[in-house]
């Protein structure tokens, strides 16, 4: 009988993984709702951040979680000047481009980062590693608790940027419906690269969250959970942000339940096993409409 | 519209093969020789992948067959002591009932729905490789694969060689037959218009399967090839950037047209060992990555089409007369 600790344990590692898989589908969900593109090249952007944060943190010593902050400026840029030379050119002209042109950004992306650091693995080591707090029977890592609460700021942040100001009713505009957002006079095309950026801040908070909690990183780390994260949005239901972090935590949980049941080799492969038996059930995914 | 013409086509494909034949006979260089070899696997798997887009499907996992055709190449020629040559037919067969067992969940999918799946695909069949099948397949190290010939027959590269020439071209000419041939008007139909392609009586599910189980084949067949070329099979097979590479070269040279993986193969190729031999690593891939991003922005329909670009532009240049419309 398995011991209710270790339930527990499992239980908390799937909220932190979740976490980051969260961060990630809730931007791709961002952007696939206003601009209707699918971009493969996502995680690249989580890897980025990682570096951004990780190369910072090195030279000045600054508390990592303040550099999330300076990762996510430098990232809407990045994501910005992306979306402007490679996306918009080729927008509406079909999904298949869409993931051809993301192929080829993994490959800039990824080994563009391999010139600049190296294409070893590596780690940094966080101001809070080693304390931990006492939970009942299980020891709970303090930088796993921060990561959990940074990851609800930010969420609740976005939450009231889309609800409350008047660019993100803007925004949310134009994901419903694009030729009337631009008939209300809404500059969509702006919005596109808001929506991007944004998107990629989040994949560059993910990216920070990862380095400070101690894994392990290398240019090519992002191409994964960035197709996780696309299975998580297809699950959740296209455009739906609750949806996203309904589908990041389960997936976080599967996985780390799949490693301690199954054997470390199915965290990746437990993830697209629920997507391809959920698909075959249901072909728009869980809670998802016939959109796009 | 079907974008096999055959003038071009024939030409670039006798060209290519006038290439490939003469080739070696320039140098005795057995680097040379090795490097053509895998150009030419790259061939079939790129056209592989190009048949499966032909019919509107567009996988990300198709490294999932080319390494299911190589394991099971490699698994029956190793118990049964029959010859690669003849093993590479029924790994591929297993490749190809696989792919129509993962193409039923498929078929009713959206196109990038489908990606999707077929990228997980690939890492489930790498996990069940290294954790169940592990007894069978070696686990991670991989087991020893029977070469296509053995070492000690004179001249064994040559032959080799000529051989995976002659099944490159027999592949080329089945795909040749399958776009001209009713099949390939059905999977054309299904990609410009699945409601149309019903009206006219075509069932899109049964020919989606179809090029699916197709397509599996002949990547299994690639995949076979590589391993008996080589000697050596680890799990690596079923890696993301195996699954990437046929799509690139497609892109790159055209994609849906007979031509397209050829021509696309052939100048990556030299790209690619060009930039190897100039002694440039990551940049390669940033360079290549940049120059498709170039390809798919502005020459959409890939190189295959560049001379038809070129001449429209320099017939737009020398007459006076309006430019048509529709530069797209």
């Amino acid at each position: 009988m398995v011991d209710i600790g270790i339930l527990l344990q499992i239980l908390f590692w799937g909220i932190y993984a979740g976490c980051i898989y969260i961060l990630l589908a809730t931007g791709l969900n961002l952007i696939f709702g206003v601009m209707k593109i699918v971009n493969f090249a996502h995680g690249e952007f989580l890897m980025i951040g990682a570096y951004i944060t990780a190369t910072i943190f090195l030279i000045s010593g600054i508390n990592p979680y303040v550099i999330i902050l300076l990762a996510m400026l430098a990232l809407i840029g990045i994501g910005a000047v992306v979306e402007r030379l490679c996306f918009r050119p080729i927008l509406g002209s079909g999904k298949l481009n869409e993931i051809f042109l993301s192929i080829e950004l993994i490959y800039i992306f990824q080994n563009g980062a391999a010139m600049v650091w190296g294409d070893e693995w590596q780690s940094v080591k966080s101001p809070y590693e080693g304390i931990a707090v006492p939970f009942g029977s299980l020891n709970l890592p303090l930088d796993y608790i921060i990561i959990m609460v940074v990851t609800a700021a930010i969420l609740a942040a976005l939450f009231i940027f889309l609800q409350k100001t008047r660019i993100g009713r803007e925004m949310r505009a134009t994901s419903q419906n694009r030729k009337g957002a631009m008939l209300v006079g809404i500059n969509v095309e702006r919005m596109d690269v808001l929506s991007f950026g944004i998107g990629c801040a989040l994949a560059a908070a993910a990216g920070t969250l990862w380095v400070v909690s101690g894994q392990v990183f290398n240019p090519y780390m992002g191409s994964i959970p960035a197709v996780k994260a696309f299975a998580i949005i297809i699950l959740g239901g296209l455009g739906s942000i609750p949806g996203a972090i309904i589908g990041g935590l389960l997936y976080g949980i599967a996985e780390n339940a799949a490693a301690y049941f199954l054997g470390g080799v199915w965290k990746d492969a437990i993830s697209f096993i629920i997507l391809i038996v959920v698909l075959v059930f249901r072909p728009t995914g869980l809670f998802g409409e016939s959109g796009e | 519209m079907i974008i096999t013409r055959d003038q071009g086509t024939k030409a670039i494909t006798i060209l290519t093969v006038a290439v490939a034949i003469i080739a070696p006979f320039l140098s005795d260089n057995l680097y040379l020789l090795n490097l053509l070899s895998l150009m030419l696997i790259c061939i079939i798997f790129a056209s592989a992948w190009n048949l499966l887009a032909y019919s509107g499907q567009g996988s990300l996992g198709h490294a999932a067959f080319f390494g299911i055709g190589a394991y099971a190449s490699t698994l029956i020629a190793t118990a049964s002591g029959i010859t690669p040559y003849f093993t590479i037919f029924l790994g591929a067969g297993v490749a190809a009932f696989i792919g129509i067992l993962i193409g039923l969940t498929c078929v009713r999918l959206k196109e990038w729905f489908l990606a999707m799946v077929t990228f997980g695909f690939a890492i489930i069949v790498q996990t069940l490789t290294v954790s169940i099948l592990a007894p069978m397949t070696g686990g991670w190290d991989g087991i020893s694969s029977p070469r296509l010939l053995s070492p000690s027959i004179p001249g064994y590269q040559f032959i080799e060689y000529y051989s995976i020439l002659l099944i490159t071209i027999a592949t080329i000419i089945v795909i040749w037959y399958i776009m001209r041939s009713r099949l390939g008007l059905a999977f054309s139909a299904i990609r410009e218009n699945e409601l149309e392609a019903r009206a006219s009586g075509i069932d899109p599910v049964r020919y989606r399967l179809i090029a699916f189980g197709l397509s599996a084949y002949i990547a299994g067949v690639a995949g076979a090839l590589q391993i008996h070329h080589i000697g050596y099979i680890t799990p690596e097979i079923y890696s993301v950037d195996l699954s990437f590479w046929p799509v690139t070269y497609v892109i790159f040279g055209g994609l849906g047209t007979l031509a397209g993986p050829i021509v696309g193969t052939i100048a990556l190729t030299i790209i690619w060992d060009g930039l190897k031999m100039a002694g440039i690593t990551f940049a390669r891939y940033v360079i290549v990555g940049i120059l498709l991003i170039l390809v798919i922005i502005f020459l959409p329909k890939g190189l295959v089409s560049l001379p038809d670009r070129l001449k429209e532009w320099w017939e737009r240049r020398n007459d006076t007369a309006p430019p048509k419309t529709g530069r797209r």
